[in-house]
């Protein structure tokens, strides 16, 4: 036997074992420390705050459970959300990620540790990620080894797909849910692989506490039923698979029904039902096992033909008949969206108006996943290899989640796990195959030892993983099944010498630096952004904060009656009601589509049509974001159409998209937009008085670089209230109806001192008199 | 001295003391002269008699002060002029007029025909209202300010005067006092330049007498341009903790902070506000930043409300220099501090700010007694600003004992309580005093002087390296118990 290099020998094996457990231990720490440290980007560049959008309601959500308890905020209703609806937040939200916090802080304050609320809220998403890495490194070396283990868990850890939902401040129920989503697949593997009601049971209270935090629990619910029924299909029901599946699917569906968001779901939704559907064939597969025990083979056949049409016809019938009788939901819009991308555009615009439920862009995969998006194939193929039952799960796991991760941007995060895994296969299959010194034989004419050709079959496995895979599975196959008898002379394959080694090694460990870096580099600067606050630079280089939202919030939180109602678009609903402690009368729990509709025409409507909405619902502020004298793209003139678009879906005869187009269907705000554009509210809103601040000179929007007019819009319903300090909000206060009865328009007019046109009285007369 | 902050309490005693009689007219005022120095929050009211006394052995010189004027009233300091030393002042009853007299020792007794030069300083506040009520973004800003005409005195007096100080010469309007022809024979008062004189009064008599003041006292108003904001601090509490295993003394103060000038009329307009900074001509109601002093050599200083950190301020550290029990002139930080937004009239701002000090500027240790004594500051200035409620709660070091403190003036309420914070054990005494109405005059240092006890410091690694000394005992016990049901066959 002869080595590339040489290895010591006078090491004992309890050495080696002890060194590697340490080492092991060691490079989990050190990988949990850079999955936690790689996160930290956003406060150390801006500081502990709550990220975006939905984090805001989380976070405040959380307030409320901490200061008052669990108990309360159970039964919290929240009446300055949807105003004047109000909210039941106890039954509408998934109350993991809170429960979490409120644990962690609850029991740091037992220990005399009073950290602040929070700091726990920014910070949890990086300390589950760091869980998050140790439960892949337990699923992957369920797959493979434990270097393939360290390996996935050091892709997780720092892996942009992942952190883009989990940097500091990301305070979301994604969060924690992928740390649940990989520990309850992990759990799932160990109960399949053992057959242990034990592991089952914790699979499903893990299932549990991922259908508590987050909605895509249903990934789960599907993907273990998917993965039972392919390997009942390939013919390799087991008792471990029933054993496993039964008790994961009982006691996790009783538990997640115990979450009041999803109530009875689980057995009424088309969802949920192909879990069911697994766990009546599983019963029904054991119990022909059973028969088949106690029957002779012929009967056996025949009751099994009768058995299996009957029931399928009967279990199709009972399904339709229950959904005909709306005994289970049809399927929802959301769930379509995920088969027909342009569904949701088509049917449900408010759906479709969230970006990250756009169809992913090409580069987001790379940008996301670096070298691992073609590794990973490789990995998927090497799991062919042995085929064990764990490894047919991350098959299908890559390819559902590979579909999905294409419909929608947001699913990309589902995604990330398996590629981690299965990258981490194929690279420690690759290292391990050319770090390993054994070299192989030169065979001499005619004589083989059995020494010999063990190694050899080793040798032509370790090639074939790099060169020719497909057909290096199917002679490892051949060569596993019948080791003798085919080869009559077998070619030598193998890696000769240290050059190929180092060459291979080398290469690689050069990606891994070039993933490293890309990491870092896509973390700290696209990832890291708190979208609450925005940075630029200064001519000196040092970084200048923009504050404009908080600027805002602050002033409304201070300035303004407590029960002062604020409609915005309902983007800003839950930074208002977090920043501002105010009533909203829509936010990013789109729930009510008509009462979205309501803000969208009032939006889109001129002054006259808008007021009286915004009177029956008591508006006392309107906040709108203007980003042209900055030149922030992301404001409510850009996402106006949605707005237009998802009015016209409840009221098509008074909002009409093309109307807000030019003749020749351009977008534009300056002096040729259309007369419906220039009416709108929000175009007077975000426009009122800009063009004045460039003092007489030429005004342009930076956001859409076009030459706004001399004459600004005039508002006659609505009055300045507040301009933040670079005019990114603005905050309109609604006017209070004439002492003298007049509309507004007119009195305003009086005021100026303008004549009254004479036209309309007399038209009047005429009319009386006929 | 008297710190008349507790008014009300005061009042509580002048009804249930008998009335004394003070004035035994054992003195004659050959003058006396009222400076007001009118501002937004705080006024400053100096007035001085100059006494004769007329009886041999004369040593208490009785000061009469209306019961509306001692409401207004936060700090009132009776001296004799040119000596540093404040007098001591007791309370006297009320008068028939509903005036308080207060009776203040003089050091040395006068002989008959001996002079003496009293001042009275005091501050009032909340004596001004902004009049106009309301004032557009672009509008100027004026104040009202309501006194009595004559200085009240138990003393005959010969000549008497006020003068109202203000700032800005535009003053809008002031009240012709009538019916003083008795008096005076010349115009009853006269305005030049920004100050507006009343008098000169001769031959008053005793004027806290009932007879007199329902007789001659009047009300006179003046209204002036002012051409600074009016702040106020609604709330304001500060939190000193102690910490010796950092050297580090940390103070932090929650501040609500009012605009209490004329309130905004009609909205605010941020391109007005910009065209008005841009041509340098702000308006004097609105508050865009404030500067605050701070101590020398501190390090940490964060400043953030609610909604986080603000960004828009600066902070010019100077180094440290130790204070305590030297009179060398310390230098300040400087903080120019931003709020997010510029306070309009009647518009409200809270913030959270602090900082951490080298403990050992404000503390000393004396080896003989074993006990470290703390200076802290009751509060830090903003410029012409009154705390309306304070509450300043000192925190002192795990396990300190034999806790006193020595406060500059009596608090409200004082209370001795157990904070608990980071991996306490026992929990840190900690010292809370509540105020009200301080203005610049009460900042004054609290001395808070305790003993730690060695054995004490070491409390804390002490309980932490237990706990973990546990776990890990536990798991290594944990690790080699097992606890399988049915062992598997090797």
């Amino acid at each position: 036997m002869s080595r590339a290099y040489p290895l010591p020998t006078n090491l004992s094996s309890s050495t080696v074992t002890n060194t590697a457990s340490l080492v092991r231990i060691v490079a989990l720490g050190l990988i949990s420390g850079a999955a936690i440290a790689s996160r930290l980007f956003a406060v150390i560049n801006f500081e502990s705050i709550i990220h975006e959008f939905d984090p805001w309601f989380n976070y405040r959500a959380t307030r409320v459970l901490a200061a008052k308890g669990f108990y309360e905020f159970w039964n919290w209703f929240d009446p300055t959300a949807w105003y004047p609806l109000g909210r039941v937040v106890g039954g509408t939200v998934y109350p993991g990620l809170m429960a979490t916090s409120g644990v962690i802080y609850n029991v740091l304050h037992a220990l005399n540790l009073p950290v602040d609320i929070r700091n726990i809220c920014v910070l949890l998403a990086p300390g589950f990620s760091a869980l998050t890495a140790w439960a892949t490194y337990m699923f992957t070396t369920e797959m493979k080894d434990s270097s393939a283990g360290l390996l996935a868990a050091a892709f997780i850890g720092i892996v942009p797909g992942y952190i883009s939902r989990s940097v500091a401040g990301s305070y979301d129920n994604e969060a924690i849910a992928i740390f649940l989503l990989m520990f309850t697949f992990y759990l799932w593997i160990k109960a399949l692989k053992l057959g242990s009601a034990l592991y089952g049971t914790l699979a499903a209270i893990f299932y549990f506490y991922m259908v508590a935090a987050w909605g895509g629990y249903a990934f789960i619910t599907n993907m273990i039923p998917v993965h039972a029924l392919v390997l009942m299909l390939m013919g390799r029901y087991s008792t471990r698979l029933y054993v496993g599946y039964c008790s994961w699917y009982a006691i996790g569906t009783l538990a997640s029904m115990q979450v009041p968001f999803v109530g009875f779901q689980p057995v009424r939704t088309s969802e949920h039902m192909g879990a069911l559907g697994v766990f009546g064939l599983l019963q029904l597969v054991a119990f022909a096992q059973l028969i088949r025990s106690h029957l002779s083979s012929k009967q056996f056949q025949n009751l099994l033909a009768i058995a299996v049409v009957s029931i399928g016809v009967l279990g199709a019938l009972g399904f339709v008949f229950l959904t005909y009788k709306g005994w289970i939901a049809p399927w929802t819009g959301r769930f379509y969206s995920l088969w027909d991308t342009g569904y949701a555009k088509k049917y449900i615009p408010i759906i479709a108006s969230v970006s990250e439920h756009q169809p992913t862009a090409w580069p987001s995969f790379f940008m996301d996943l670096q070298s691992l998006v073609f590794i990973f194939p490789a990995g998927v193929i090497l799991c062919f290899r042995q085929l064990r039952d764990e490894h047919v799960f991350v098959i299908i796991y890559a390819v559902v989640a590979s579909y999905f991760a294409g419909v929608m941007v947001r699913l990309m995060l589902t995604l990330t796990p398996v590629v981690c895994v299965a990258s981490a296969i194929a690279f420690s299959t690759l290292l391990d195959t050319y770090i390993d010194p054994t070299e192989p034989e030169v065979p001499e004419e005619g004589k083989e030892n059995a020494d010999g050709k063990a190694k050899e079959t080793g040798g032509s496995a370790a090639l074939a993983a790099v060169s020719d895979i497909v057909a290096a599975t199917t002679t490892e196959a051949a060569a596993g099944s019948s080791k003798t008898k085919t080869a009559p002379k077998p070619k030598v394959k193998g890696i000769w010498g240290l050059d190929t080694r180092f060459l291979v090694v080398v290469n690689a460990i050069g990606m891994l630096c070039f993933f490293v870096m890309h990491c870092t580099w896509v973390t700290s600067n696209a990832y890291s952004s708190p979208s609450v606050v925005l940075a630029s630079q200064n001519p000196d280089g040092s970084q200048h904060i923009i504050d404009d939202f908080r600027e805002a919030y602050y002033w409304l939180r201070q300035n303004t009656p407590q029960d002062a109602v604020v409609m915005s678009w309902w983007d800003y609903g839950y930074q208002i009601a977090g920043m501002a402690d105010r009533p909203t009368l829509v936010d990013n729990n789109t729930w009510n589509n008509t009462h979205i509709a309501t803000v969208g025409k009032a939006m889109s409507s001129p002054e006259e049509v808008a007021y009286p909405i915004l009177r029956k619902h008591d508006v006392d502020y309107v906040l709108v974001i203007f980003g042209g004298l900055l030149g922030y793209s992301g404001d409510d003139i850009n996402k106006f159409l949605w707005m237009v678009r998802i009015a016209q879906g409840v009221w098509p005869d008074e909002i009409q998209e093309p109307n807000y187009f030019t003749p020749q269907g351009e977008y534009r705000v300056d002096e040729r937009a259309s007369p419906a554009m220039r009416n709108s509210l929000m175009y007077k809103m975000s426009y009122h008085r800009f063009s004045e601040l460039f003092g007489g000179g030429q005004a342009v929007d930076r956001v859409r670089q076009q030459n706004m007019p001399k004459q600004g819009p005039t508002l006659d319903y609505l009055d300045e209230a507040f301009t933040s300090e670079n005019w990114i909000v603005r905050i309109y206060q609604v006017r209070d109806e004439d002492v003298l009865g007049r509309d507004l328009k007119s009195a305003n007019a009086f005021t100026a001192g303008k004549k009254r046109k004479r036209t309309k009285p007399a038209s009047r007369r005429r009319a009386i008199q006929q | 001295m008297v710190q008349c902050w507790r008014a009300r309490t005061l009042l509580f005693f002048a009804s249930a003391f008998p009335l004394l009689s003070a004035a035994q007219q054992s003195f004659e005022n050959s003058g006396i002269v009222r400076t007001v120095d009118l501002g937004g929050s705080l006024v400053h009211v100096t007035t001085t008699y100059a006494a004769k006394a007329l009886q041999d052995n004369a040593d208490s010189y009785t000061i009469a002060v209306p019961n509306d004027d001692l409401l207004k009233t936060s700090f009132l300091e009776v001296k004799v002029k040119g000596q540093p030393k404040p007098l001591v002042v007791s309370y006297g009853g009320a008068s028939d007029a509903g005036a308080h007299l207060l009776n203040a020792a003089l050091t040395k007794a006068l002989p008959v025909n001996g002079t003496v030069n009293i001042v009275v300083e005091s501050i009032q506040i909340h004596a001004t209202r902004p009049w106009p009520e309301r004032a557009a973004q672009d509008e100027s800003q004026a104040l009202k300010y309501d006194t009595q005409l004559f200085v009240l005195s138990p003393y005959k007096t010969l000549i008497q005067r006020t003068k109202l100080k203000s700032t800005n010469p535009s003053i809008i309007s002031y009240t012709t006092p009538e019916k003083v022809e008795e008096f005076t024979t010349e115009n009853p008062v006269s305005k030049s330049g920004a100050t507006v004189t009343y008098g000169p009064y001769n031959n008053v008599p005793e004027s806290s007498s009932l007879d007199f003041v329902s007789k001659h006292q009047q009300p006179v108003s003046i209204n002036y341009a002012y051409d600074f904001p009016v702040i106020e601090v609604t709330k304001m509490s500060r939190t000193a903790e102690v910490s010796h295993w950092g050297d580090n003394l940390n103070i932090q103060d929650d501040i609500v902070l009012h605009n209490a000038g004329p309130k905004l009329k009609g909205h605010f307009s941020r391109f007005m506000f910009q065209t008005q900074a841009y041509f340098n001509r702000p308006a004097p109601h609105i508050l865009p930043a404030l500067t605050v002093h701070l101590p020398a050599g501190i390090r940490n200083t964060y400043y953030y409300d609610l909604n986080g950190n603000v960004s828009t301020s600066r902070l010019r550290t100077a180094p440290s220099t130790p204070r305590l029990g030297s009179k060398a002139q310390a230098q300040y930080s400087v903080l120019e501090l931003k709020p997010r937004f510029p306070l309009m009239g009647g518009w409200n701002y809270s913030y959270t700010l602090g900082w951490d000090a080298p403990l050992s500027d404000s503390a000393s240790y004396d080896a003989i007694s074993g006990t470290y004594t703390v200076e802290i500051p009751t509060m830090t200035e903003i410029a012409g600003s009154v705390v309306d409620d304070a509450e300043l709660k000192i925190i002192l070091p795990e396990g300190a004992t034999d806790v006193e403190y020595a406060l500059p003036f009596p608090a409200i309420s004082s209370e001795l309580t157990t904070h608990v914070t980071y991996l306490d054990t026992i929990g840190r005494p900690a010292i809370i005093l509540k105020y009200k109405n301080l203005t610049h005059k009460h900042i004054k240092p609290i001395f808070v002087s305790y003993k730690v006890p060695l054995a004490v410091h070491f409390r804390k690694p002490v309980a932490v390296a237990t706990v973990l000394l546990g776990l890990f005992g536990f798991t290594l016990v944990a690790r080699r118990i097992d606890l399988t049901i049915h062992k598997k066959k090797a």
